[in-house]
């Protein structure tokens, strides 16, 4: 069955909803009013049931090389102690300690899912502490031939666990990948994204990207706007997983907590239809 | 300075909105019943806040804190300044004090305290928190060693529970000492209590957070420890925090076997039976618990039976202690063994819990037992043992700089009962001195006693060893067949000596018994002794034993092992036999009859020379010796 779901876009200031939630009575400001869109549902994942749906998702295992391009410190596992179901439609990503030694979670779907345009959306519940780097993100179809950063990337959330406020939307492309990506982050005013679930989402098509916090639109990167070549009109696969340390997040402290788990209530992949 | 202004408007906004907030209250009449404090949650922001005064502690500088109007905060117009006194400083030896207030406020719709701080290097605040209001202290909460930098930060104290803050006189306190003897100034500023969204995962602990059993009995009273809390700050770290154990809410599964109180005193009220005592902060339940074990009734220690003039007490209710510096020394950093002592009836003993080692200090002054024979101990184990434990005990003598450990074996059927060791000062190898006794350690040599209960700690004079009054028994070899080294019913061989006195090992001294004019030889103070017959050595080819008669005065606690070593001047040859002494053979003659072939690597004995006996388990404080000689059989 294909649902059709209607999003109305508004784009207003931290500070007028900060005040509406004070005067709750004043009308919706809309300037920057979106479209309206269709969306139909394409693929998710609700991690409903006991175990993960090997017919979506592949596990990446192991150290990667290079600590998977980034220096990371985790090993990656597809033990049920690292990646497994809740039993309560969640999936679980925990990043453990053992000594000096970290393990891990990374799963994707190349191979199984990808697309090319349309809305990517999860809703989850971060992990938090310095050297902790979760991260809800694309990747293209073509990195087997054309390879990184050629292939493109769309981190649709990332967060440093030291920012446990704070979370980033990105892309990365020919030009502008690593420590260059064309990004911007958004912050949660007296809160933090591992307090409770968020939906993190971004709605891609031919012209641009946007990025949205709980259907709140923060970033949008149009197909102008990368100082590189726009990489980002063939399919993407997707990714999540918790890395622990690494070039974008620095080391964990001993004032980390551990173990540190990332809950994804669900994946959800939508085309537009007109 | 827009910023500034920006915020000024936004307090104001604040303050307004609370305002309407209230005034859009309609007052029940029922509302009226409780007078509610205020919710100010300004403590110090450009100067005292309503109500707020200052008491400095005993023992800090009086003066150590000032408004300060040049160094501010986002140049506000006054900061709190602290000086913190040199070493030595004759005003004080810390700045500490207390912001409190007459009425009590209602903090319970806030989550921490916060604050700007900076001084004049890095440093480190003893002490710095809230709830201290010089009276019951109930919530008072701190963190240990805030490092506070050369610039203004923001700082945050999360509250455990807001809503027992419903009436808090205690708004800030602190206590800080100098650093490496030299004092310095830190500044305070903006000092507020505030409801944060960016604190998050409060985890609280009993026991630091450990599932612990334990063995009680009625009447047995202790409190519950390890109270930890700590919260994940808005970088993501976890900040520890001390909290009062008010904050936590006790349970007991089982009143009618344990009753926990709000203070976390525990009561074992009846039982044979189990009572699980848990806890919660607010809705947070915290990690940790301990059942109690209760067995009933209290079975005591037996009531020791020295008599008090022969006794030097450590640590009991039935003699007058000595000065004790302290029954647990919590000797860093390898020992883990914490206390719990308890009383039960008047009977106090000593409980050592997460046991490895432990020590009991009593320097001041040391013990002078050079005229005592034992030490006693009274240990009961309540946890069940698995396997054979070994509890270690170690005598330090500061005088003489010398220490001596003893080992004793406590069987799987011990555990869970009252265990009396009398152990022999004489036994303490490497104790040549006991006259500056200052130190009783405890070991678990296995690691397998995780806790133990402990009185009844003393030395004591068992008074002479009952005087020999039986000759050893006659032997019955016929004389043609003997070659004797030392009897009265032989002719013996020359002998060069039955004490060779060989230094610097050997301690055993000696002397001949005599009884009714049967002579024996007395070795005391024995490790080993050597018997010498070399001019000439003795040809015991023909001989098929060697014959002792020995006598162990001293009962013995433990096994002892008694070796026999032949030593062959002619072919260089020696060898050694063991005999096991059970502790049911002391205070009688032994007949030992030892097979000379039995005696490995002694290829021959047709030039024997001497005969050497050795304490193998140093439990032989003396013994008396007769009859020794060959025979053929």
């Amino acid at each position: 069955m294909k649902a059709i779901y209607n999003f109305k876009k508004t784009h207003i200031s931290i500070i007028v909803i900060l005040i509406m939630a004070a005067f709750s009575g004043c009308e919706r400001d809309d300037f920057q009013k979106l479209p309206e869109r269709n969306w139909e549902l394409i693929w998710s994942d609700e991690f409903e049931g006991d175990s993960l749906d090997l017919s979506k998702w592949n596990f990446d295992i192991g150290t990667g090389e290079d600590g998977w391009g980034n220096q990371e410190l985790q090993s990656y596992t597809n033990n049920p102690a690292n990646i497994s179901l809740d039993g309560q439609g969640h999936l679980v990503i925990t990043a453990i300690q053992d000594g000096n030694r970290f393990t891990s979670a990374r799963i994707n779907t190349q191979g199984l899912f990808s697309q090319q345009y349309g809305r990517f959306e999860a809703r989850l519940k971060t992990p938090f502490g310095p050297g902790l780097w979760p991260a809800f993100w694309l990747l293209g179809d073509n990195i087997e031939t054309v390879g990184w950063p050629q292939c493109g990337e769309i981190d649709v959330m990332e967060l440093r666990g030291q920012e446990p406020h704070t979370i980033h939307g990105s892309i990365h492309g020919p030009g502008y990948s690593g420590g260059n990506p064309v990004s911007r982050n958004y912050t949660l005013i007296n809160d933090r994204f591992d307090n409770d679930f968020n939906e993190f989402a971004i709605e891609w098509d031919a012209d641009k990207i946007d990025f949205f916090v709980n259907d709140y639109l923060y970033q949008r990167i149009e197909n102008t706007d990368t100082p590189g070549e726009w990489v980002f009109d063939q399919p993407f696969f997707i990714l999540l997983n918790v890395a622990v340390g690494g070039n974008y997040v620095g080391f964990p402290t001993a004032q980390t907590p551990f173990p540190q788990k990332m809950i994804v209530d669900y994946v959800r992949v939508y085309r537009e239809v007109n | 300075m827009k910023a500034n202004i920006i915020i000024r408007f936004m307090q104001h906004l604040a303050a307004g909105l609370l305002l309407v907030f209230f005034m859009g209250c309609e007052r029940e009449i029922t509302d009226l019943e409780v007078a509610s404090s205020p919710a100010n949650p300004e403590v110090f922001i450009d100067g005292f806040s309503p109500g707020l005064n200052y008491a400095a502690f005993g023992g800090s500088v009086p003066t150590a804190f000032d408004v300060d109007n040049d160094v501010t905060w986002n140049n506000s117009t006054a900061s709190m300044r602290f000086e913190v006194p040199d070493a030595n400083d004759p005003r004080g030896s810390f700045a500490g004090g207390v912001f409190f207030t007459e009425a009590g406020r209602d903090l319970s719709g806030f989550n921490a305290l916060t604050f700007w701080a900076k001084a004049t290097q890095s440093v480190t605040i003893g002490e710095i928190g809230f709830g201290n209001d010089l009276g019951e202290n109930k919530h008072v909460v701190s963190i240990n060693g805030l490092n506070i930098t050369t610039g203004w930060k923001k700082y945050i104290i999360p509250i455990p529970d807001p809503s027992r803050l419903t009436n808090e006189r205690g708004l800030f306190w602190y206590a800080a000492g100098n650093i490496d003897g030299k004092g310095f100034t830190f500044w305070i500023d903006e000092v507020r209590y505030e409801k944060l969204g960016t604190i998050a995962h409060p985890k609280f602990a009993i026991l630091n957070g450990e599932d612990q059993e334990e063995t009680s009995f009625i009447g047995v009273s202790k409190v519950v420890g390890g109270l930890t809390s700590t919260f994940n700050m808005p970088t993501g770290i976890n900040q520890a925090i001390n909290i009062a154990p008010a904050y936590f809410e006790f349970e007991s599964s089982d009143p009618s076997i344990a009753t926990v109180d709000e203070r976390g005193h525990i009561t074992v009220t009846g039982g044979p039976g189990n009572a699980e005592i848990t806890a919660h902060v607010g809705d947070v339940p915290a990690d940790g618990s301990l059942i109690i074990q209760s067995q009933g009734v209290f079975v005591h220690a037996p009531v020791p039976t020295q008599a008090p003039e022969d006794v030097i007490s450590i640590f009991s209710d039935h003699y007058d202690d000595v000065p004790v510096n302290y029954y647990n020394g919590f000797w860093e950093p390898f020992q883990t063994t914490v206390s719990a002592d308890f009383e039960v009836n008047g009977d106090r003993v000593l409980h050592y819990l997460d046991f490895n080692f432990v020590g009991i200090e009593f320097s001041s002054p040391t013990v002078n037992a050079s005229n005592m024979t034992h030490l006693h101990i009274n240990i009961y184990l309540p946890n069940p043992l698995n396997t054979n434990a070994q509890f270690q005990v170690e005598l330090v003598d500061f005088g003489a700089d010398v220490a001596g450990s003893v080992a004793t074996t406590i069987t799987v059927d011990e555990a869970q009962q009252w265990i009396t060791l009398d152990l022999p000062l004489d036994n303490f190898p490497g104790l040549t001195s006991r006259s500056n006794l200052a130190q009783i350690i405890f070991v678990d040599v296995n690691g397998n006693i995780p806790s133990f209960y402990a009185d009844n700690i003393f030395f004591y004079n068992e008074g002479d060893a009952p005087p020999l009054t039986e000759p050893a028994p006659t032997p019955t070899h016929a004389p043609e067949n003997v070659i004797s080294i030392f009897s009265d019913h032989y002719d013996n061989v020359p002998v060069d000596y039955y004490n060779g006195y060989w230094e610097p090992w050997q301690t055993t001294d000696s002397e001949f018994y005599e009884i009714n004019g049967d002579n024996m030889l007395y070795y005391f103070q024995f490790n080993f002794v050597g018997i010498e017959f070399a001019n000439p050595t003795v040809d015991a080819s023909s001989m098929t034993h060697l014959h002792v008669h020995i006598y162990l005065p001293n009962p013995l606690y433990a096994n002892a092992q008694f070796l026999v070593k032949l030593v062959d001047f002619g072919a260089g040859v020696e060898g050694t036999l063991t005999t096991t002494i059970t502790v049911d053979q002391t205070q009688q003659w032994l007949s030992l009859n030892l097979p000379l072939a039995n005696f490995p690597g002694l290829t021959s004995r047709s030039n024997l020379a001497q005969i050497i006996f050795e304490d193998i388990n140093g439990n032989i404080p003396s013994f008396y010796a007769d009859n020794i000689y060959f025979y053929s059989n």
